[in-house]
């Protein structure tokens, strides 16, 4: 047949590229393609705008250590009596009755006055940061015992203590704060960036890996053998020599010929919309790259294993996409299970457990503070007993809720290349499950 | 289970050999029963070379018989060979096999020569190889004209032999045809009709199944008859057609002036009685149908009478195989 040395295109070029292009071609006069794509593209443009509208809000600047405020009416706010000697108190009390008198401040002087001084690479058991911007803890007033509460031998600082969860792989932080170091952070600034950052985990793990990755196989591959079958057109394919194993396959590449390009592009288009209208010093945030690069991975094959499985469950079944809902049930309790309790062992019986843990490494990669961010947003700048009830910023307990510690206790780079390793091996099993399967089909 | 990487049409470790001195077809004992119900009952059968023609009335068995020589049923018992070679969970043997099934529906989306050509891949042709190939066959059905129209604006003829093109692609041995006639208008029959004689003469097995008999008859003297899943006859139609000729046949024409067209008809020999069951009726009986047939247009045309219909209602597979069960058959 043939008369040519075989080349690995010309080898191919014949069976697997045919069924490839064949499945190709038929999916583009499908209607039911394009109303799925469609209906992803749509639900994924909603939920960027809702990021959209996140970025341009501007949280309003909150005075977390009450100073902005002037109780005595004096004209007066009382950080500035504070920091000069008067008593905030006391309207007979105040910087005009200097000589020279003083001019008054304006309140908004006194407002996110005293930001987050921390370095976040810090790493445990101990550390200790933070600077008093407004001198309200370092008062000559103040006493060595008032200036240093958390009992360091630090006056005016922060001290972090990380506590090793027995339990788990994590661990948290705890903020040991003096009084009136950090206390009056940027809300908005904190809350840009929590919230970008937020957005950007869940949108990957929630809309990507669990929307996209399974809606588009629950549409597009649970009929890649079964319609063949129930329409009567396999018999052209079965009567070739070509194994059932190998149909199966190529259907199945011929499906992700679709999928992966449209899966890359929606990904690369969330990459350029985040990464233009995030909080960044330049005007483009190429650090998150690394983040949306991980997203489109993990998709990517979560869309291989499960087309693979609900390619084999409509082998299975005529009616297989009844027996792939309870799987996506599954698997959604399984995405939730995982971004709040990333160690739990069940999650290793899932698919979605180990693609959302190739986000997770990526995130460790490109955000290694993330945990220090969280419990310096959840701090607050007061900590418990906070004037204003709780001082947890805004956008810290979204953050907290998307992003998770991958669940092996490994690196990063090993939580990565196991759990990529681990959702191939899922999908050659699957394959050889659903080629059995196929192989042992009669067909009428 | 070791899939084909190297797209040669292997589908175990080493490549397919097939036996030689074995013929294409061999069936030994083969039952399919569903249940306590017998689709196919303990069929024998050995084929090779020539056209032969499967006859049974719908449900006989026909589609269950090629279903298992295509290895998409499992028998239930017995022994299936393809060229020495069981079908079933070995697509191997079918580098030598062209196979036209009887479903309708097609690749609506593709022109004929897209459907023929990729289908022509999946026998390890190269896309280049496949395109030569495609347009060979096509000429050989006559779809040349028409290879680049969408299959879906095909006649029922046209689609008929686009199917047979995409089972000729790679030349092969034996080719099933799964009723090809079904369906066709007068002049798409004789078109498939003779493209199914021409492969006999290159010497390649065919099957050819219905459930028509004058179908079978222009096509093939070699035939097989099925009744309810089990061999019924086999040999040449000749045979079996002169033990039919024994027995009386009616034809039945529907004309508004039954009277003046007997008095015509009955100065043809064959014709030894003739019967009018209502005003609009005559009944003609005979034991020479295909001498009946061969005059009977001319009497009707050159006597200018109005015909609405002419019917059969004895010379049908029915009938036949109730000579061949109840009668002194087989």
């Amino acid at each position: 047949m043939a008369t040519k040395p075989d080349s690995v295109y010309r080898g191919m070029d014949r069976k697997a590229a045919a069924i490839v292009e064949f499945t190709l071609r038929q999916y583009r006069t499908k209607n039911s393609t394009w109303v799925v794509l469609g209906v992803g593209f749509t639900a994924l443009a909603l939920i960027f705008m809702i990021y959209i509208a996140a970025m341009t809000d501007v949280v309003e600047a909150v005075d977390n250590d009450g100073d902005s405020y002037d109780y005595d009416n004096d004209g007066y706010p009382t950080g500035q009596e504070v920091r000069l000697g008067t008593d905030p108190f006391d309207g007979s009390s105040h910087p005009g009755l200097f000589d020279p008198p003083v001019v008054p401040d304006p309140a908004s002087m006194y407002v996110n006055e005293d930001g987050f001084d921390w370095d976040l690479s810090a790493s445990g058991p101990t550390a200790t940061m933070g600077f008093d911007d407004d001198g309200d803890c370092l008062d000559e007033n103040r006493t060595a015992s008032q200036k240093d509460q958390n009992d360091n031998g630090i006056p005016c600082d922060i001290l972090l203590v990380y506590y090793q969860s027995v339990l788990t792989s994590g661990g948290d932080w705890e903020v040991l704060a003096d009084n009136g170091v950090d206390e009056d952070p940027d809300e908005n600034e904190y809350a840009q960036e929590a919230i970008h950052v937020a957005f950007v985990l869940s949108i990957g793990k929630l809309g990507f890996v669990l929307l996209l990755g399974i809606f588009l196989p629950l549409f597009m591959a649970t009929g890649l053998i079964r319609d063949e079958m129930s329409s009567g057109t396999m018999h052209f394919l079965i009567a070739k020599p070509i194994s059932r194993t190998e149909i199966f396959l190529y259907r199945v590449l011929g499906y992700l010929g679709i999928v992966w390009p449209y899966i890359i592009a929606l990904g690369l288009l969330g990459a350029l919309i985040t990464g233009f209208l995030g909080p960044s010093d330049g005007f483009f945030r190429f650090q998150d790259l690394g983040v949306w690069l991980s997203i489109i991975f993990a998709t990517m094959l979560a869309t291989l294993v499960y087309g693979m499985l609900f390619n084999a469950l409509g082998v299975l079944w005529k009616y297989g996409i009844i027996l792939a809902i309870p799987f996506a049930a599954w698997e959604l309790g399984m995405a939730l299970l995982s971004m709040g309790a990333p160690e739990t062992t069940l999650l290793r019986f899932s698919v979605i457990g180990w693609a959302l843990m190739i986000i997770d490494s990526a995130a460790m990669f490109v955000w290694p503070n993330l945990d220090l961010f969280i419990a310096m947003g959840n701090w607050g700048g007061n900590g418990d007993g906070g004037w204003l009830g709780d001082s947890s910023l805004e956008g810290s307990n979204a953050l907290a809720f998307a992003a998770s510690k991958p669940g092996l206790g490994l690196s990063a780079f090993w939580s990565l290349t196991v759990s990529s390793l681990v959702l191939l091996f899922q999908a050659v099993m699957l394959w050889f499950i659903g080629g059995a399967l196929f192989k042992g089909k009669e067909i009428q | 289970m070791i899939p084909d990487f190297d797209q040669q049409g292997k589908a175990e470790t080493t490549a397919w050999q097939p036996e030689v001195n074995v013929p294409a077809i061999l069936l030994e004992n083969v039952s399919k029963s569903y249940g306590r119900i017998f689709a196919l009952s303990n069929i024998t059968l050995a084929l090779n070379g020539g056209v032969t023609g499967i006859l049974g009335m719908n449900g006989a068995g026909k589609s269950t018989l090629f279903n298992i020589l295509m290895g998409k049923l499992k028998p239930s018992q017995g022994s299936v060979k393809l060229f020495g070679t069981d079908p079933w969970k070995n697509p191997a043997p079918y580098v030598r096999v062209g196979y036209v099934p009887e479903h309708e529906k097609m690749y609506d989306w593709m022109t004929s020569y897209e459907f023929v050509s990729t289908f022509a891949r999946l026998n390890g042709l190269t896309r280049a190889e496949a395109g030569v190939e495609a347009e060979r066959v096509l000429e050989f059905v006559g779809l040349s004209d028409v290879a680049h129209k969408k299959i879906g604006q095909y006649s029922k003829g046209m689609r008929q032999r686009a199917k047979i093109a995409h089972a000729l692609v790679n030349d092969p041995e034996l080719i099933i045809l799964d009723e090809p006639l079904q369906g066709c208008d007068p002049l798409a029959r004789t078109t498939i009709m003779n493209v199914i004689r021409e492969l006999g003469r290159q010497g390649r097995t065919v099957l050819v199944s219905s459930h028509i008999l004058q179908e079978i008859e222009r096509i093939t003297e070699q035939i097989v008859i099925l009744h309810h899943g089990r061999l019924l006859a086999l040999g040449n139609l000749h045979a079996i057609r002169e033990r039919l000729d024994q027995i009386p046949h009616r034809i039945s024409i529907q004309t508004p002036t039954p009277k003046q067209l007997a008095k015509d008809v009955i100065d043809i020999d064959e014709v030894y009685g003739i019967s009018f069951p209502d005003g609009q009726n005559i009944s003609i009986q005979t034991h020479n149908l295909a001498a009946i047939h061969s005059q009977l247009p001319r009497i009707i045309v050159e006597n200018g009478h109005t015909v609405t219909a002419i019917d059969n209602p004895d010379d049908d597979l029915a009938s036949i195989l109730g000579y061949l069960t109840g009668g002194g058959g087989k």
